[in-house]
């Protein structure tokens, strides 16, 4: 389906999140900035850390985000085809691997909590625990938005906007989680 | 698009891990956020300077981050 180029105060999903969308993204981005220094002050201590952490597990975050990100676009998809109940059961869906994901990040956190690696045992499990935690409850508010709008749709006056803007940000999370990915789980 | 915007991230996801260069999963991280917000976040249908904005934007923040490391 082709679209007509939208105007300047018409961004898809609405001005309000992308106002939003663009401020996470720069506090995020001196989240990223942190991490980095602290990986390049201290490698030694940062790669003996990055040892405790499974990069398969890492790739196996990456793939239900990114599963999730492509079940909620196409959930737009038919919302701009004026679908809305299959916008509806697409965004479940979306919802539904990002909870995986939280399950999986859940189990993960308290693993690493278990073997003594806390806040403060040393910079790199707080920079992994801070900034992944950080990530994990933009998450669960991206979960959140997505099962809200899907299911309380008669509160909103406009819908498609309510729609188009919890997928919105739950791209967000993709994105975010895409640079934390190799600055953590990419070994020297 | 979606299914193959889809394939396409899984792929490059794969490549990062596989490649084990920093710098060289950075590249690739850039280059999904990019095609997320091209067309999952309908960035594609979107006026061009929210478009250049974003690409933009992602762009200074991987040479940043490849020059910090």
């Amino acid at each position: 389906m082709t679209m007509k180029a939208r105007a300047l105060d018409d961004p898809p999903g609405g001005v309000l999140l992308w106002l939003i969308v663009g401020l996470e993204l720069v506090t995020f981005a001196i989240v990223f900035a942190l991490v980095a220094g602290v990986r390049r002050a201290q490698p030694d201590e940062f790669a003996a850390g990055q040892g405790a952490l499974s990069p398969a597990l890492g790739l196996t975050l990456t793939l239900l985000l990114i599963t999730s990100g492509a079940l909620a676009a196409q959930g737009v998809h038919r919302l701009r085809q004026t679908r809305l109940d299959d916008t509806r059961r697409w965004l479940l869906a979306a919802a539904g691997v990002g909870a995986a994901f939280l399950v999986v990040k859940a189990v993960d956190c308290s693993a690493h909590l278990g073997a003594g690696h806390r806040l403060g045992s040393s910079d790199f499990w707080d920079a992994y625990l801070l900034a992944t935690g950080f990530h994990f409850v933009h998450v669960v508010v991206g979960v959140a938005l997505l099962l809200f709008v899907s299911l309380r749709r008669a509160v909103f006056d406009d819908v498609e906007t309510a729609y188009a803007g919890a997928a919105l940000f739950w791209h967000l999370c993709d994105v975010v989680w895409f640079f934390l990915f190799p600055l953590f789980f990419v070994r020297a | 698009m979606r299914a193959a915007t889809w394939a396409l991230l899984v792929g490059l996801t794969c490549a990062s891990v596989a490649s084990g260069r920093l710098w060289l999963a950075l590249v690739l991280a850039a280059l999904k956020a990019v095609a997320v917000g091209l067309e999952f976040m309908e960035l594609r249908h979107a006026a061009r300077v929210h478009r250049w904005a974003f690409t933009g934007f992602v762009g200074l923040l991987t040479a940043g981050l490849l020059l910090a490391l």
